[in-house]
């Protein structure tokens, strides 16, 4: 045993050097060494034979772990298991560490020494084993941090190129390192050396072909010691194939809408005013809010000015006692109100300074509704005509728009003055080209109720949304180049207004019966953001300031209330609406009420 | 069977596993780590759309939001899985978990998820020797210290590593090819040689891909286990 131990170191070494090219030449040379065979195979336990198995055991150990195998071959502290552990222990890793340079040095040895016996070879390297054992001390300290982090260090590291790196580590780095294992464990050693004698002669696999085979095995991922076991069921169906793009892509529901939920809406009026003697008439549009901060009501015979700014009320006029206010609206610089009365006549008021302007005839009955468009005021009666007013001549008059077989209680133009709509008691919706005054652009007959709230959007001047009566209770948004119906909403009762935020996405609405409250909906997404119950009868008139913060309603419980629900907040930006309501953006300054 | 080598070791784990009581034991380990493998599944399922989006739902886990299958079929499916899983796992038989994404069409490999499992200790539980340390050499003591560094990783630190790997392997889709959303699975399992296989699993090639472009993920660690995740996949063409 002594002597086989010694002598392996040296042809390790050996082969090492000249092993690359020793490989194909192992089978042809008649290794005269067999007579060793019996003796060495006696004396050391662990020999080939039993190796198949015992490797698989081995190796199992480490998961098949190619890593494990080179961390052990390379590095210094291999031979450390083998001489302080027990026999049994210190065997297995040698093996390892041979099984890398075996198969190179057993080529060697056999190519080089063909005639030279192992013992005469054992018996001169005596020598070198000295000096071997002291690099296997030296080696020794490092030890500690073998244990498994070396090998785990390079488990990652290495996959495909394990064979190159044995190979290279073994020829370059470390003839010293699998020397010293040799050193150690000479019989390991040994072992190998006796193996493969005999596999020469008995064409067995010899270790070298299992070592090349493992190695192989290990450089195509295939490990001879674990299987790769499938879990052979198939796998369940998808229900249908998947766009992982869209899946990705997807608008996310949930971080769209709850941000728009998450505005702050207050639901507490801002401010409650008493409007004693409001009419009760879902026809009439009784309340304005001018560019000048003013709010203009009108309570029967009379109209009143509040001034947002200051909080004081004015009485701008009484009507005779033989007619009533039935509309009222601001010219667009805030100077002027229109007021239309039951008898159809249309005054013009100078509100700084309390007095009339002028009076204009034409309309039979009463004028429920108005707009003005700079100079041009529309006014709209019971008797389902529009005209025309140009304020500025004394043949006021300039069209006759005639479209509504029944009472008109909706009016508004759009802010560039190109197109206006109106809406009557006969369900209709009719869009007028401004140019083209003869016959409406458009005419919807899709409400099955009068139709009053008119509203075009801010930052889409093709958009304009209606909203329907009682037994209608549907706002429906048009495409008023197109004359498409874009979206709808079945808001579950009596639309009596519509006005767009100039600064949100949204849209508020003003409800009778049954609700008689306040609705804000995100466009175009139509989510009911919140409703507010806003009065305790319908809500008839709504109005917002210029600054499109705050909304006015006034309702048939005879009180005018405003609303905060348009609320800027601070650093907000510009509104979305700066393009659609420049008008009113120019002056956003913030509106305050006492 | 188990290496004479490595017992040394173990047998440093048990001493203290006996003396910190609130470690991870073994047994614990094995199970967080099939745990792990559990949710990678449903997470990679998810993530590489093998199933579509709405068949998930999200379940707090590791501090996050983990996406687990709905699916009947697919949860029955996986948990037949992890039931060998779980066995295996605990004998330590286990090298490698192996989850392949199939081309339904072209019945091409696409995507692979290989999860490596390095046991420090070997496990004993299956052997009838086991579970008492052999007594321990000199050496041992020394060996410890070294381990112990890992060893003083509390559960809270391994899930937080647990959670690093799911965040990176939902953020791989950035990197990852468009898969066709026609695609299946399998699950392959580095199992020892002599490790007991019921009839549900058979011996099968490592699906490996050709020419595949290999990414490391982080991986994580308990006092008895190391699992390090690779994704590789077909590089567009």
């Amino acid at each position: 045993m002594a002597t086989a131990t010694v002598s392996t170191p040296l042809k390790s070494h050996t082969g090492l050097f000249s092993s690359r090219t020793a490989g194909g030449r192992m089978p042809l040379t008649p290794s005269p060494r067999q007579r060793a065979i019996p003796i060495n195979l006696n004396s050391s336990p662990f020999t080939p034979e039993k190796s198949s198995n015992e490797r698989g055991a081995s190796k199992s150990v480490y998961g098949g772990n190619l890593g494990a195998r080179l961390a052990r071959a390379s590095s210094k502290s291999h031979h450390r298991d083998s001489p302080k552990s027990n026999i049994a222990a210190g065997v297995s890793t040698p093996r390892k560490a041979l099984e890398l340079g075996v198969s190179d040095f057993t080529l060697t040895g056999t190519g080089v020494q063909t005639k030279t016996s192992p013992k005469a070879r054992k018996s001169a390297n005596i020598k070198q084993k000295s000096s071997k054992t002291t690099i296997t001390y030296n080696a020794d300290r490092f030890i500690p941090n073998r244990g498994a982090s070396s090998a785990i260090a390079n488990v990652g590291s290495g996959k495909l190129d394990l064979q190159e790196k044995q190979r290279s580590r073994a020829g370059h780095s470390e003839a010293s390192s699998i020397v010293a294992s040799a050193a150690d464990d000479a019989l390991a050693a040994l072992e190998g050396l006796n193996i493969e004698e005999e596999d020469e002669s008995y064409s067995r696999p010899s270790p070298n072909t299992v070592a090349y085979q493992d190695s192989l095995a290990n450089a195509c991922g295939v490990n001879l010691n674990t299987r790769i076991l499938q879990f052979k069921p198939a796998p369940p169906e998808s229900s249908k194939p998947i766009d992982l793009r869209q899946q990705y892509n997807r608008p996310l529901k949930p971080a769209n809408a709850p941000p728009q939920f998450r505005r702050r809406i207050a639901t507490a009026p801002e401010r409650v005013l008493d409007a004693p003697g409001l009419i009760d008439d879902y026809y009439l549009n009784l309340l304005d809010w001018s560019s000048g901060n003013q709010v203009a009501i009108g309570l029967e015979r009379n109209v009143y000015v509040w001034s947002a700014d200051e909080g004081a009320v004015s009485c701008l006029l009484e009507t005779t006692p033989d007619t009533y206010v039935s509309s009222v609206k601001w010219s667009g610089d805030g100077a002027y109100v229109g007021v239309g009365l039951g008898t159809g006549e249309v005054q013009i008021w100078d509100v700084a300074e309390g007095v009339k302007i002028r009076s204009m005839h034409g309309h039979e009955t009463r004028v429920g509704v108005m707009g003005w468009n700079k100079h041009l005021l529309s006014t709209g009666s019971r008797s389902g005509l529009v005209f025309n007013h140009d304020v500025r001549i004394a043949e006021h008059k300039v069209a006759e728009l005639v479209s509504h077989t029944s009472e008109v209680c909706g009016l508004e133009w759009r802010s560039d003055g190109a197109q206006l709509a109106t809406g009557g008691n006969d369900n209709l919706v009719s869009i007028w080209d401004a140019r083209s005054l003869a016959v409406p652009k458009f005419t919807k007959t899709n409400h099955k109720a009068a139709v009053k709230a008119l509203a075009w959007c801010p930052w889409n001047m093709n958009l304009l949304a209606t909203g329907g009566g009682s037994y209608d209770r549907h706002i429906h948004f048009w495409n008023t180049t197109s004359g498409a119906r874009v979206n709808s909403i079945d808001t579950g009762s009596q639309v009596t207004s519509l006005r767009w935020s100039p600064h949100y996405r949204e849209i508020v609405s003003s409800s009778g019966f049954p609700d008689n409250s306040l609705s804000i909906w995100s466009y175009p997404t139509l989510v009911r953001n919140v409703e507010i119950p806003a009065h305790e009868s319908r809500v008839l008139h709504s109005c917002l300031s210029p600054d499109g913060q705050m909304l006015a309603t006034a309702a048939a419980d005879e009180s005018l209330k405003f609303w905060k629900v348009f609320e800027k907040k601070a650093g907000a930006g510009a509104g979305v609406g700066s393009s659609g309501s420049s008008a009113k953006a120019e002056l956003s300054k913030q509106m305050t009420i006492r | 069977m188990s290496a004479p080598p490595k017992k040394p070791s173990s047998s440093g784990a048990g001493d203290k596993d006996k003396s910190k009581v609130h470690k991870l034991s073994l047994k614990g380990s094995a199970k967080l780590v099939a745990e792990f493998f559990q949710y990678s599944i449903h997470t990679i399922l998810f993530q590489r759309g093998v199933y579509p989006a709405e068949d998930f739902s999200a379940v707090k886990k590791y501090g996050l939001n983990m996406l687990v299958s709905s699916d009947d079929q697919v949860r029955s499916y996986i948990k037949k899985i992890m039931s060998q899983l779980d066995k295996w796992m605990l004998g330590g038989k286990i090298s490698k978990l192996v989850i392949v994404i199939t081309d339904k069409d072209t019945g091409e490999h696409v995507e692979r998820w290989q999860f490596d499992v390095q046991i420090f200790k070997k496990s004993t539980s299956s052997k009838s020797s086991s579970t008492k340390p052999t007594p321990a050499g000199d050496e041992n003591g020394e060996r410890a210290a070294p381990t112990e560094k890992e060893k003083e990783k509390t559960e809270a630190e391994i899930q937080q590593e647990i959670a690093a790997i799911f965040r990176q392997i939902t953020a791989s889709v950035t990197f990852l090819p468009q898969l066709s959303g026609n695609c299946t699975f399998n699950v392959l399992v580095y199992a020892d040689a002599d490790s007991e296989v019921p009839v549900e699993w058979g011996d099968s090639d490592a699906k490996e891909i050709k020419d595949a472009e290999k990414v490391q993920l982080r991986g994580f660690s308990t006092a008895n286990h190391k699992v390090e995740t690779l994704v590789s996949y077909r590089l567009a063409d």
